[in-house]
């Protein structure tokens, strides 16, 4: 019930509101645009929250993050180029409907499902992020190291192309956490005699680096290889007007997307793209005219946009409760935590609970808030990024992310440590090596080697501790099992690709 | 030949991690070894790049070229060294200059011919930046030891 105050607190608040309303247009039109994310935004915008409340800042990322979201599905329809991996989904039936005149009707439902998937993750967390905390508090380091574990080999096993890859991305992302001074016993590691390097690899310069700077020499790439047609849609009167009995057979689609979307939330690192093809799919086999699916379903766009859009809310649980980010914007967004010195975890729901519910009313004001913008603004939106030139765009992004590394702690070491983490970060990308394993892995280092540690002190040194304890051993089995279950997932496809190679 | 280079440089990289983690002293009696975690993680990806080598010793032909290769890396590689000379520029000539100079260059390499466009570039980028930056955010700017062009515009 605690919602209900932070939402009349909020609602009472006029500058937090424009922030919120300012966020929802900002992350609409940075997930909207090819090649710009919302983790490069927030990214980029994380110095400036220094100087901001703590709750100002959160609100403001945490909507840009929900909005960039559904941004993407504004580029995936009208442009067939999805602005996020999770709105690809959106545009096997969104671009047909948009080539097809009807790029209005389309929007409209990608908002409204948007809006209802975001929203029931949202309920969905304010439900049951206390009970998971209540549990959380209850846990000991070897069950919370167990969690870490499982974390990291879901994160880095699930998400990409090779298991190989995402694990070593997750393992580089842990030896970069570990430079610096031991916070237990103050030993130097891999600092080289550096004095700079004692002080360790701070979190903002190395986002900004991987997501920031990262994408400007990825899209230095990507010029290249755009051949610059574009095609024409067609439009119609009727187009982009949306009737209750047009979207009335979208509603159940919208409603299980929101529900696969929740569940998916939860589990750190499979984020809104899995969520999005497992909604769309499940939706094609239930729908009624699966034969339209694929070329221009309205059913089609609503299904993986709930999804896609309902893993915001609840990605949020583990991060609040276990500090565990699910996804790199939770990683984002708990750098903005500790800067602020609030320590994220069980004990975050007895010291800042008022803070956290407030956080939560401000998501649900910036989904009415995108809602309503797209609802009403999604062409003109689509218009404006049209007229956005990328070649001033990106070299002032590129300027952007040095003042912006700077400007977080006025060091050049950071600035230095950004450039390259930037050029590591396009190297990781082209050879697809997992960056959101890497980031996310850096984030969640520190604490699970202080409970790993905490762990061996308490069983003086023997590791059968977390075999010992049910819930960590079952935490262990989940991380064995989510790399069984991947590694079976491949050979099915191998066994698929040779068979279809066979026929052929 | 991909697969292999990938692996080769895990290797390599893991290593060194090993030997890093290997000069962290010893834990004082009752304590755990600081190394600990960090030589875990570096033996296990020792392990994976010798999955990664052994793939690629498996693989038949030359099947993995760069995926989207577009002769861009030396355009990447130019703009990444750009960045370090940028980054470093700020120690010895403060922000504005390096900007200045800087702005027009990467202007250009994104494609912008105006001459006027990159001759307004030098002007308003660093004005922009610092106006956003160093004065509305109140950031204290980096001082240039060579020659630092804010503190010479102040007198």
């Amino acid at each position: 019930m605690e919602i209900f105050p932070a939402l009349l607190s909020v609602i009472t608040d006029p500058i937090l509101l424009f922030a919120i309303v300012l966020a929802a247009a900002v992350g609409m039109i940075v997930g909207a645009t090819p090649g710009l994310t919302a983790s490069a935004a927030i990214a980029m915008l994380l110095p400036i929250t220094f100087y901001m409340s703590p709750l100002f800042a959160l609100a403001f990322l945490y909507v840009i993050g929900k909005s960039g979201r559904y941004g993407g599905s504004i580029a995936a329809i009208l442009f067939n180029t999805p602005g996020t991996a999770a709105s690809a989904a959106t545009q096997i039936d969104g671009y047909p409907l948009a080539r097809a005149g009807k790029a209005g009707k389309a929007m409209k439902v990608a908002t409204i499902s948007s809006v209802i998937g975001d929203l029931m993750g949202d309920v969905l967390l304010v439900v049951g992020v206390g009970f998971i905390a209540a549990i959380a508090l209850k846990l000991g380091p070897p069950e919370t190291f167990a969690i870490y574990f499982a974390a990291f080999v879901v994160i880095g096993s699930v998400i990409g192309k090779s298991i190989v890859k995402g694990l070593a991305s997750a393992l580089l992302g842990i030896l970069v956490a570990m430079v610096g001074l031991d916070p237990i016993s103050s030993e130097e590691r891999y600092t080289f005699g550096s004095f700079d390097l004692s002080n360790g690899i701070g979190l903002v310069p190395l986002m900004i680096g991987v997501f920031v700077l990262g994408e400007v020499f990825a899209q230095v790439e990507e010029r290249r290889k755009a051949t610059g047609e574009t095609k024409e849609n067609e439009s119609s009167a009727d187009g982009n007007d949306l009737t209750w009995e047009e979207y009335k057979p979208c509603l159940p689609h919208a409603v299980r997307g929101g529900f696969i979307g929740a569940g998916i939330g939860v589990l750190p690192g499979l984020g809104s793209a899995i969520a999005a093809f497992i909604s769309y799919g499940e939706g094609k086999r239930r729908a009624k005219n699966p034969e339209q699916w694929g070329k221009g379903a309205l059913e089609g766009v609503a299904a993986p946009e709930a999804a896609n859009n309902a893993v915001s809310g609840p990605s949020m649980a583990p991060l609040l409760t276990l500090g565990i980010p699910g996804s790199t914007i939770g990683a984002i967004l708990l750098g903005v935590f500790l800067i602020h010195g609030i320590q994220v975890g069980p004990t975050l729901f007895l010291t800042d609970k008022e803070l956290v519910y407030k956080l939560f009313a401000c998501g649900m004001l910036g989904i009415i808030a995108y809602g309503l913008i797209g609802y009403f603004g999604a062409t003109q939106v689509a218009q404006l990024i049209l007229k956005i030139p990328t070649n001033v765009l990106y070299p002032l992004i590129f300027m952007t992310a040095f003042v912006a590394a700077y400007s977080a702690r006025g060091s050049m070491f950071d600035v230095t440590v950004m450039t390259c983490a930037g050029f590591i970060g396009w190297l990781m990308r082209k050879y697809d090596f997992n960056i959101a394993a890497f980031v996310i892995s850096f984030v969640l280092a520190k604490g699970a080697e202080e409970t790993f540690r905490q762990s061996l002190l308490m069983s003086d040194a023997g590791a059968l501790i977390f075999v010992e304890r049910p819930i960590a051993l079952a935490f262990l089995i989940l991380g064995a099992g989510a790399i069984a279950f991947r590694i079976r997932g491949i050979m099915k496809e191998r066994k698929l690709a040779q068979g279809g190679l066979g026929d052929a | 030949m991909r697969a292999y280079a990938e692996g080769l440089v895990l290797a390599i990289v893991s290593l060194a991690a090993i030997w890093g983690a290997w000069q962290v002293p010893a834990a004082s009696p009752g304590d755990t070894w600081a190394g600990i975690v960090p030589f875990a993680a570096s033996v296990a990806l020792l392990g994976l790049s010798c999955l990664l080598l052994v793939g690629a010793s498996r693989q038949t032909g030359d099947v993995a070229t760069a995926s989207g290769d577009n002769n861009a890396t030396p355009q990447i590689i130019a703009l990444f060294i750009i960045a370090l000379i940028y980054q470093q520029s700020f120690r010895w000539f403060g922000y504005l200059l390096p900007t200045a100079i800087v702005a027009p260059i990467v202007l250009y390499m994104f494609g912008m011919r105006s001459w006027i466009g990159l001759a307004v570039s030098v002007v308003i980028c660093p004005l922009v930046f610092h106006l956003i930056f160093f004065v509305l955010l109140g950031v204290f700017p980096p001082y240039g030891e060579v020659f630092d062009l804010l503190s010479w515009l102040q007198g």
